[in-house]
């Protein structure tokens, strides 16, 4: 726990080497014969979308890991990860309804896919706040991971309800939920390389986080080795008409 | 169970959230013995308590309780051999101090036709039907006394027994205290009283900067 | 699981439903809750009888998911620290603390069902029909919704979120419950099958059950 945390240099790097790359194609690529410029948010929306499911899927392992064998490097990994799946669920979220208010003319469509993203987003959300609720380590980890582990299971639950229920309900003809087909082999290209890019993106935040989570820590550890007082020791004996 | 001592803790240590509230704590507890447990205030004697009650798991070192470690599943085995009276009764004040009774009894397996003997041997047999947040603070601790009796224990852990009672009923609580040594349990008391504790006592111990001395 | 097991658990079903008729939390807050949020549903969309009568059995069971989760973490099934440790020192197996626990909060949620179902129906001029599987459905969300509120209460117990925490822990985990009950009673206005909802809720039952016996240990861990 005292070991000199390694600060690391190079997903700063990789980070910036992997948007360039697939901004640049990103922005080569053609417009699309219909929706003109507008694919491009395609490029950012699509591997958001990854990352997010990816994401979760690793707070999940955290949390089963962290379950089975209680070593806080696991709770570390599902805490890092579930912090970068609601940023980039939000992501997604938002740039799907950048896309589709020009595209379909409304901001929001009850789609199955659509409705279990944001669905998804509230259960890391409440996993992000339960683990803003207590400075202990080892309890937040416990908690946290129940909840990542009965979050991940609910989830294809909530994923077959919600597409059952977009089967029974025909959706608004006007409004075709399926994203634009890819004909280029530019387009494909862009696609491909920005869900790459994105994952290279989720490892090296992954890397940054759990330094930072572990910087974190330590600072507990050591506030509450050295500056904390330990128990007793915030009451000292009156001085009021002290005679000793 | 002969000979081995009924608590060994060696080196352990409590945090609660990032205070670290009890460190290196030695501790052999042999049956027959009757320890108090001294210290100011907030200096961790009721953590001692939970932490030996098997309520809250070491961060640090080792501790075994009744022949069960601290952090192995064993331990919840075990907790039914275990008593304890908080500063704060453990009791629903919605229930009635025969419900409540009731309630532990069935929770500990044992046979709820005690319950009026354990009740008449606090001196609260006239009291069953009473609903414990009606009853005063001394009411509801001798209920917990009561309780105590009704569930065999080989460690009693008592938190400042002798606040809120009466005369009789402290009395009754050392009677029991003794008796409980007698039969071959051991009994931690936590108070501020040391007289009192060092009338009963075998040895005591005190709680400062949070380890024992 | 032992004979032990379940009379744990019988001690705690009778413990929680015994404190919750002395405090009547549920009689006398809860259910006028959920009853006057039905009230005032139609003042902000309009009284229009047909479009009540439409969207009166979503509302219902909304407003179920929305206040029934209080249930499961009210009062009367909140305990201090020193009752716990009074329960745990007992010898209370975790387990049948949250089996107890589920089963004394789902037959409050289906006391609030049936209460607030009626205001539903007199309100909205729902019709009742396939009363069977009706039954089933509201049985399934009350055991759904009971569980899930009392594993994410001993999730929050002793953080310092306590349970104000636990309707935003529950609402999103519901959606399969919430479907399902929709969607049942759609099913059977139309004359579909709902077996495949009733399985749907039955899985949700299956699954939190599970997963709370399994970390009941572990959770009360503090």
């Amino acid at each position: 726990m005292q070991s000199q945390t390694r600060i690391r240099r190079w997903p700063w790097i990789a980070i910036g080497l992997s948007l360039a790359v697939a901004f640049t194609l990103s922005m080569v690529s053609p417009a699309d014969s219909v929706q003109g410029d507008l694919v491009r948010i395609m490029y950012v929306h699509v591997p958001s979308a990854w990352l997010a499911y990816l994401a979760f899927f690793v707070t999940f392992i955290g949390s089963v890991a962290y379950l089975i064998t209680r070593s806080l490097r696991w709770d570390r990994i599902a805490a890092a990860s579930a912090e970068i799946g609601v940023y980039f669920t939000g992501l997604a979220i938002a740039l799907g309804m950048t896309w589709a208010k020009p595209t379909w003319g409304v901001w929001w469509t009850w789609d199955a896919r659509l409705t279990l993203t944001a669905i998804m987003f509230f259960v890391y959300l409440g996993y992000l706040a339960l683990r803003r609720t207590t400075d202990d380590q080892v309890l937040r980890a416990g908690r946290a991971s129940v909840l990542g582990v009965l979050g991940a299971i609910q989830i294809p639950l909530v994923h077959f309800s919600v597409i059952w229920w977009r089967t029974l309900h025909q959706p608004p003809s006007l409004v075709r939920p399926d994203g634009p087909a890819i004909q280029d082999p530019m387009m494909l290209a862009a696609l491909i390389g920005g869900v790459v890019a994105f994952t290279i993106v989720y490892v090296s935040l992954m890397v940054k986080r759990i330094e930072l989570i572990h910087l974190e820590d330590r600072k507990v550890d050591m506030e509450s080795a050295v500056e904390r007082p330990v128990a007793g020791e915030a009451v000292t004996a009156p001085e009021l008409g002290a005679s000793s | 169970m002969s000979g081995a001592p009924l608590v060994e803790l060696s080196g352990v240590g409590v945090r609660i959230g990032s205070s670290q509230i009890l460190r290196d704590i030695d501790l052999q507890i042999d049956a027959g013995e009757i320890v108090g447990l001294f210290g100011a205030n907030g200096a961790g004697k009721t953590t001692a308590l939970r932490l030996i009650a098997t309520l809250i798991r070491p961060a640090q070192g080792r501790g075994m309780v009744l022949g069960a470690d601290l952090t192995s599943p064993d331990r919840y085995e075990i907790r039914r051999r275990i008593g304890m009276i908080g500063h704060v009764p453990g009791i629903y004040p919605e229930m009635t101090l025969g419900e409540n009774l009731r309630y532990s009894a069935r929770l500990a397996g044992v046979a709820t036709t005690k319950i009026p003997e354990v009740l008449a041997a606090v001196g609260l047999a006239g009291a069953i039907d009473r609903t414990a947040g009606a009853s005063s603070h001394g009411m509801q601790r001798r209920a917990e006394f009561a309780r105590e009796l009704m569930i065999d224990r080989s460690l009693l852990l008592l938190d400042e027994p002798h606040s809120a009672l009466d005369r009789d009923a402290v009395d009754l609580v050392e009677g029991l205290i003794e008796r409980k040594a007698d039969e071959g349990g051991a009994v931690i008391i936590v108070s501020h009283d040391r007289d009192r504790i060092n009338a009963i006592a075998s040895r005591s111990v005190e709680l400062t900067g949070g380890t024992l001395t | 699981m032992t004979t032990g097991f379940w009379h744990q658990v019988a001690a705690v079903i009778e413990r929680d439903l015994l404190r919750e008729r002395r405090r009547g939390d549920v009689l006398w807050i809860t259910i006028p809750f959920g009853a006057i949020a039905l009230l005032l549903i139609p003042l902000a969309v309009g009284t229009d009888a047909a479009l009540l009568r439409q969207i009166g059995p979503g509302m219902y069971w909304v407003i179920v998911m929305l206040f029934g989760v209080l249930v499961a973490v009210g009062k009367a099934s909140s305990e201090t620290l020193p009752q716990q440790d009074a329960s745990s020192l007992a010898g209370l197996d975790p387990a049948a603390g949250f089996v107890g626990r589920s089963v004394s909060s789902g037959v409050l949620l289906l006391i609030f069902e049936l209460v607030v179902g009626l205001v539903a129906v007199g309100l909205y001029n729902i019709s009742v029909i396939g009363i069977p599987w009706l039954v089933l459905t509201l049985v399934l969300a009350a055991a759904g919704l009971a569980l899930l509120g009392t594993l994410t209460g001993a999730i929050v117990n002793s953080t310092s979120a306590g349970t104000t925490l636990v309707p935003l822990l529950v609402a999103p985990l519901s959606v399969p419950l919430l479907l399902g009950a929709t969607q049942a009673y759609d099913g059977l206005r139309f004359g579909h099958s709902i077996l495949s909802w009733v399985l749907v809720m039955a899985t949700v039952v299956l699954i939190v059950a599970m997963i709370g016996v399994l970390t009941a240990r572990p959770l009360q861990e503090t």
